[in-house]
Formats: C-alpha cells, structure tokens, sequence
C-alpha cells in the first residue's frame, strides 16, 4: 500500500531537493502576492474605521457574529484536516490521505454554506445597500454604506479564493488517486496544503477586521 | 572560445546546408512549437514580438497627440477624443510596452544564460505569463480601440467610478489580467536566483543584470496584488454599486489614489532597474574594464525597490492629502534618489581610463547617462513639495517621466537588443546604420522632450489639447522633434529585420565581452549550454587595459 | 492508528487546538466587550493565531533560511502599507 515517496525530477533540475525547494519558495511567493492582496482591504477597512468610527460600529453590530465565528472554526479544523492528509502523504497512505483531502474540501463546503446563509441573512435583514430595489437597515448613516459594502467586497474576494482552493482539492484528490502518484508528486499535495493554510490564515485576519474589532 | 563563422556570404550563392544547426531557433520550426514553447529563449521573443506591437500602437497614439498640438485651438481632435487618445497612450506605453519590456525579452533570455541554468524555475508558468499578459492586453487594446477609455491611466476615482461615460470596466478588467502576467514573471525571476544557479556562481559573481532583474522581479510581486485590489475596488464600485470610495457617502477618493500610487510608483522602478541592469553590462563590454563598485551598484538596485515603495504620496501632494504626509514622502523621495546617483558614478568611474569602443550600444550607454541625470535631476524638483506646487499636472511632469521612461528606459532597451542582438539570432546588425539611428534618437529625443520641460514651466497644463498660442512655438518644435524620433525608431526596426536573412553571421562572442552568455554559440542551444558550466571567475574580469595614446 | 503516524499527528491536533482556544478567547472578548481598549487583546491575539499558522501549519520553522525570510517580509511591507497610509489620515 505504502511505497517510498517522491518527486520525478523535470529535466532543467540537476536534484529533487532543488525541485522541492523551487516549489516550495515558489508557492510561498504567490503566497506573498495574496497577502499584498488582501492588505488593501484591510488598509481600506481602517482607513473607513478612522474616517466614520460610529459607522462602521453600527455595521459591526449588524453583522452575523456567530456565523463569522464558526466560519473560522471551521476553517480551523480544515487546516487540521489538511495537515493530516500532508503527513499521511508523507508516509505514502495514499488511500486515507485521500479520504482527508476530500474532507478538507468538504469542510470547504461547510463554510461556503454557512456564507451562503448568512448572505441571505443579510438579505433578509436589509444590509445589502448596493441593491437599488431594496431599502437599506442603515440608510439614516450613510457613511455605514461604506463598511457594509467593503464587507461585502473582502467576503466575497476571500470565497472566491476558498472556491478556487476547493477545486484545486477536487482536482488534486482526483490526481493523486492514480497509482504511483506519491512516488511522482508527493509535493504537490504539500504545495496544495500551503494554499489552504494561507486562505485559513486570511480569514484569521477577516474576521477580527469586519466582525470583531469593531463592535 | 570556439572558432566562429565570420565569412561574409555572397548572397547569390545559397549556403550549402549539411546538417540543420541544432540551436534554439533551428531545432524545430513548427507554429505550434513556439506558440506551445517552454524554452525561455523562445518566450523572450515571442514578448518581443508582442511589445513591438503595442509599441507601434502606443507610437501611433503619441504621434495623434503630438499632432493635435500643433494648433493651440485643439481644432483636429475633438475633447473627448483627446483624451480618448492619452489614456491610450499611457495604458499601452505603461503596462503593454514599458513594463515587460525588458524583464520579459532580454530577461527571459538572459537571466538562466547569465546565472548558468537550462531554464528558469518554472517554464511552464513562463508560457501561461505570456498568454494571460497576450489576452489581457488584446482584450483592452480592443476596448479602448472600439471605443475607449477616457480618464487617463491613472483612472481617478470619482471620474472613473462614477462620471465617465466609457469603457471603463472593461480597461480595468483587462489590466488586472495584465497584472497576473507581471506577478507570474516576477515570481519565476526570483525563484529563479535564489535555486538555480551554477555551480560557483555565487550571488557576488552574478552579472549585475541579474541583481536588477532580481530587484525589479521583487517589486512585480509585491506591488502589483496593490494595484489588482484598487481596481478591483473601482470594478466593484462602478459595475456592482460596491462604492467604497464615493464622497456622497463619505468616502474618500484619495484612498484609491493611495492604493493605486502604492504600485504605480514602484513600477516606474519596475521600468528603470532592468535599463539600469544593461547599463552595467554595456558601459563595462565597452569600456573593456571591470565595474567600479560592483557591490555599491547590486545593493543599490535592492536599494532603489525597497526606498521606491515609501516615496508613493510624491503623486498626490496637492490632492487634499495631509501636509504632514506630504513632507513624509517628500523626504523619502529625496532619499530614494541616492541609491541611482552612486550608480551613475560608479558607471562614470568604470569608463574612465577604460578602452572606450563608441559602438552602437555604446551609444546608447552614454544618452542614457545624460538623459537619465536630467530626468532624476527633475525628479528631484518635483520631490520638493514647494516646486512641485508649481508645476504639478503641468508639461513640465511630463517630460520628467518621459526623460525617464524613454530617456533611459527604451535606450537602454535598444542598447541591450543591438548588444545582444548577435547572441539571440546568430546575426550582426549593420554598425553604420546602428551609429545614425543612436544619433538620430539623442536629438530626436531631445528636441521633443526639452521644450515641454518649458512648458510646464511657463503653466501649460497636461492632458489639455488647448492652449495658449504664446506656448505654440515650443508645442511645434516638439512635435517636430517626435518626427524625428519616429524615424530614429523605424530605422532600427528596418535594419534590424534585414540583418535576420542577410546579416553577417556572429561567432559566439563578437564583443569579446565577459559573461557565461557569451561562452556559448550564438544562438544557443535548446539547453543553452553544451556542457553546463562550473563558474570560478569573478564577474567582468575584464583586462582593465587603458587606452594607448 | 499505529505510533509513527500519532507522532506525526501530534503537532497538527495540538496547533489546532491552540487555534481553537484563542479563538475561543477572541468570541469570549468579543462578546463581552463592546466598548473600551478590548480590541488591543483581539488584535494580539488574532496576531498569534496568524503566526502560529505560519511558522507551525505551513512548517515555516522547518524550512531553509530563504523560505523563512519570504514567510515573513510580506508583513513588512504591508506595515509600509499601513503606516505610510495611515501618516495621511491620521494628520487631515
């Protein structure tokens, strides 16, 4: 069940340890990108805080605290999820770690429903001020528009990224079901893990700026 | 050193062909084995191709603009046109020429060359770089062709969120697909660096194009995500009623400007390091001498990209942002010019005494000193918030950025593809008509970009077609001069083609210049190096032999 | 479950854990303290949390210098980010 893992070295390496490491700093690169990404939300978020603090309080106030909250144990426990299927892959268990990615991502799942539902929340309770049909719970401060659509705007980017981390999952859990895989790309499912350690770790960073520091 | 092939051909006579050579050009010659390449050689020509292109476009523009201003009336083009017309001018110029310009060419095909690698890290990602920069660019070419965009490169906010009735979302949609592409290159770059030298070839004996390409690959990934989220921020404004930016709310405009200048300020870096980079390998070829201060020159390329990230607010000193801040970036833009200036002396030092060849990269080398000192120069006026209170939005900026981005920027370019040009076809240009074109560019340049430099002075704003007829004079001698400019670049595009089919055939190393790129055959190989090199020689270990008199 | 994958295991359930306790004690803050200087524990603590993911979940400790130095120098540069940003705003 378990053969000796490892990478096939691509022909402009002289070694896999180069290999690994290429791909390592590599991700941890486009990692860095992500960070600068998200940084102008959270510049944007304080920048707002400074500039309207009673408003952007009222929105805090209005947001769904506990669905947030969850939401980030969630992601928490997917993160666990993850690095158990890396040390399996380690070890060339390539049956469980499977049965860990698939989990992973389904844990994915868990908070993009959770999202789903507390935008139809939002809905529900009239924070949604970019819809021109409908009236706006705060329309008496209009700076609250603010918070509220940068909530939107940083929720949105996020699970779009937690989207594409889910099927990049999907996607490698169906690669790596090959035989021989973890003799050929045992890094990749490490790559994979620092993607979704990073889009846990921007949520960690999410959830304090909209929900929690501002109530 | 291997024999090379120097015989001229007699172009009657068809050169018998025994066997096909196996360089990176010859060994395969399919559509698709380029288009689906991975070999960096071949990626740096396909960018080359498609920069020329938007060149020419972004030319086009600039010669519609230099046209219309002509007359002090702004009869030949309508407002909107007008600006219809800059905004493409800048959008082209900045994100479709300037920025992949040679990071994208001459630095995908020199920086494994240069470092002793088959490839960069990454070839793959290499490819997918050049189709998302191919789509992206294509993709906003056509907006702002079909109908276009017109609040300036810089897309202000409220006028691009709110006020303009053009293609906005589509411009910025493009350009954030651009901006992959610079993060993807920029990435592969460093990656590149750190884990695929040769053997020996230690950071310290890398050729300094090498560290500016590090240095400008360091600024790609973490300035341009800035860039992506300020746009992603108007698109969410202005598509989606996501206003996070709109004053009628409360919120304010200048917040996009931060978040947009926080990029765009280190991409000018991104433009002048990779020139600063050939500098050093030009200025040392054809001095025949080793680089005065080569740690104080790699250094300062560090220097340059990571002071160039405090200095943003020199863009937005007189936009309602706070004094205090302006004297913050005031002062930072002052220092930010230090690191430049010890490299132009350290250039100075290493041509003196040196055994000067005036050939056309040479000539290139030396306009690039003078016209880039007058640009800092400039540039450190308008770093003075007093000065620039005066001649801020007017000519006077302009031809700062143009002393600059073309001054320094497209010489070094065209410097770096005369000098490498032998490397990359097998082929040699034609000197004589490399020398006039070199001298045609110098005045051509010259004569466009110095009298607006007076104009600022004397108040004629930017991005207005109407001015006063006291400025007519000086609108009409830079307009001439952009004819000769026009010139000055077709030629080398002319003689440059010509040399592919009918050019004297380059040995490996017509220079005689230092660098592992110059020890294999011109071109290379599809593995760049028939033996992978063991390095163990100090860079530009040139004889240092002074000129007999 | 045999013993060399429980070793390995332990690290990942107990950084989990240790992610779970301090966001336990963020919602406890949060809940509680709706006004004041609370929000200087919150952001010590979701700081934590941020450094724990890095240096232990993504191995940034185990890894070679160069990886290390990238791991970290992204937050340098978004505090330029902030500081200079925030020199405007604070000074209006």
């Amino acid at each position: 069940m378990s053969g000796t893992v490892g990478i096939k070295v691509e022909e402009h390496f002289h070694s896999a340890e180069q290999q690994r490491e290429t791909a390592r700093l590599g991700m941890w690169t486009f990692l860095l990108t992500e960070l600068l990404l998200f940084s102008g939300l959270f510049i944007t978020a304080l920048v707002i805080r400074v500039q309207h603090p009673t408003s952007v309080t009222a929105v805090a106030l209005h947001l769904k605290f506990w669905i947030g909250a969850t939401n980030t144990a969630v992601l928490i426990l997917s993160s666990f999820s993850m690095s158990v299927a890396i040390e399996l892959s380690r070890l060339g268990r390539q049956r469980l770690m499977l049965r860990f990615m698939l989990l992973t991502a389904a844990l994915g799942a868990v908070f993009m429903m959770l999202k789903g539902y507390e935008y139809y929340r939002d809905y529900v309770e009239h924070m949604m001020p970019f819809l021109p049909y409908r009236s706006y719970e705060l329309a008496a401060d209009p700076a609250s528009r603010l918070f509220t659509n940068l909530y939107f705007i940083t929720t949105g980017l996020h699970a779009i990224h937690l989207t594409i981390g889910i099927g990049i999952m999907l996607v490698m859990a169906w690669l790596a079901s090959r035989t021989g895989f973890l003799q050929q790309h045992q890094n990749r499912i490490e790559i994979t893990g620092l993607y979704w350690h990073f889009i846990d770790l921007v949520w960690m960073v999410v959830f304090p700026t909209l929900y929690l520091l501002n109530r | 050193m291997s024999p090379s092939d120097t015989t001229l051909r007699d172009l009657h006579v068809p050169t018998p062909v025994i066997d096909p050579p196996d360089d990176y050009l010859h060994v395969e010659q399919t559509l698709s084995s380029w288009i689906f390449t991975t070999d960096h050689k071949r990626i740096g020509l396909l960018y080359l191709v498609s920069i020329t292109v938007f060149f020419l476009l972004g030319s086009i523009a600039a010669g519609l603009i230099r046209l219309s201003l002509i007359v002090p009336d702004g009869e030949i083009f309508s407002n909107d046109i007008y600006n219809r017309l800059f905004t493409l001018h800048g959008v082209i110029m900045v994100w479709f020429f300037l920025v992949p310009s040679i990071p994208n060419t001459l630095g995908n095909f020199l920086l494994p060359l240069m470092i002793g690698a088959k490839d960069v890290a990454f070839p793959k990602l290499n490819l997918l770089s050049w189709y998302v920069f191919v789509l992206g660019s294509l993709f906003t070419m056509f907006v702002m062709i079909w109908g276009g965009v017109d609040t300036g490169w810089t897309f202000y906010t409220p006028l691009s969120t709110e006020y303009a009735d053009s293609y906005v979302i589509a411009a910025v949609l493009g350009v954030i697909v651009v901006g992959f592409s610079s993060i993807l290159t920029g990435l592969n770059f460093m990656v590149t660096v750190h884990k695929l030298r040769a053997p020996g070839m230690t950071w310290f004996r890398m050729p300094l194009f090498v560290w500016s390409l590090y240095a400008t690959s360091m600024i790609l990934v973490l300035a341009t995500p800035v860039l992506t989220i300020a746009l992603i921020l108007l698109f969410a404004e202005r598509a989606l009623g996501l206003a996070v930016f709109d004053p009628a709310n409360g919120g304010d405009p200048v917040l996009f400007q931060h978040l947009f200048w926080f990029y765009s300020h280190p991409v000018v870096y991104v433009m002048v390091l990779p020139g600063m980079g050939v500098m050093s390998e030009l200025i040392t070829a054809f001095s025949c001498k080793r680089v005065f201060g080569y740690k104080f020159i790699a250094f300062s390329s560090l220097g340059i990209a990571a002071i160039g990230f405090f200095v943003w607010g020199h863009h937005m000193f007189y936009n309602g942002m706070s004094p205090y801040a302006g004297l913050t970036f005031s002062l930072m833009s002052f220092i930010v010019a230090v690191p430049s200036a010890i490299k132009v002396y350290n250039w100075a030092a290493t041509i003196h005494k040196g055994a000067i060849r005036l050939d056309t990269p040479m000539l290139y080398a030396m306009s690039w000193i003078g016209l880039f000192v007058i640009g800092g120069v400039t540039g450190l006026m308008l770093a003075s918030t007093a000065l620039d209170g005066h001649v801020h939005d007017t000519y006077f900026v302009v031809a700062h950025f143009h002393y600059i981005m073309v001054g320094a920027t497209v010489v070094a370019f065209l410097g770096g593809i005369h000098f490498w040009w032998p490397k990359i076809t097998g082929r040699l240009y034609s000197e004589p008509w490399g020398r006039i074109s070199a001298f045609l560019m110098f005045f051509g340049f010259n004569m466009t970009f110095f009298p607006q430099y007076l104009l600022g002075y004397m108040g004629m704003p930017r991005r207005y077609h109407v001015y006063p007829p006291s400025y007519q004079v000086l609108n009409v001698l830079s307009s001439a001069g952009a004819t000769m400019l026009a010139v000055a670049y077709i030629f080398p595009m002319i003689y440059l083609i010509w040399s592919l089919w009918y050019g004297e055939r380059a040995g490996d190393n017509p220079w005689e210049a230092k660098g592992l790129e110059w020890t294999t055959t011109s071109p290379p190989p599809k593995h760049n190096f028939h033996h992978m090199p063991v390095v163990d020689f100090e860079p530009y270990d040139y004889p240092n032999i002074a000129p007999e008199k | 479950m045999d013993a060399k994958l429980k070793r390995r295991l332990r690290t990942p359930f107990l950084t989990m854990l240790a992610l779970l306790v301090l966001l336990g004690a963020n919602v406890l803050l949060g809940s509680l303290f709706t006004t004041g200087h609370a929000w200087i524990a919150e952001v010590l603590i979701a700081t934590v949390m941020v450094a724990t993911v890095i240096v232990v979940a993504m191995e940034a400790h185990k890894e070679p210098p160069v990886i290390r130095l990238f791991s970290g120098v992204g937050f340098f540069w978004v505090a330029i980010l902030f500081a200079l940003t925030m020199v405007d705003y604070t000074t209006r």
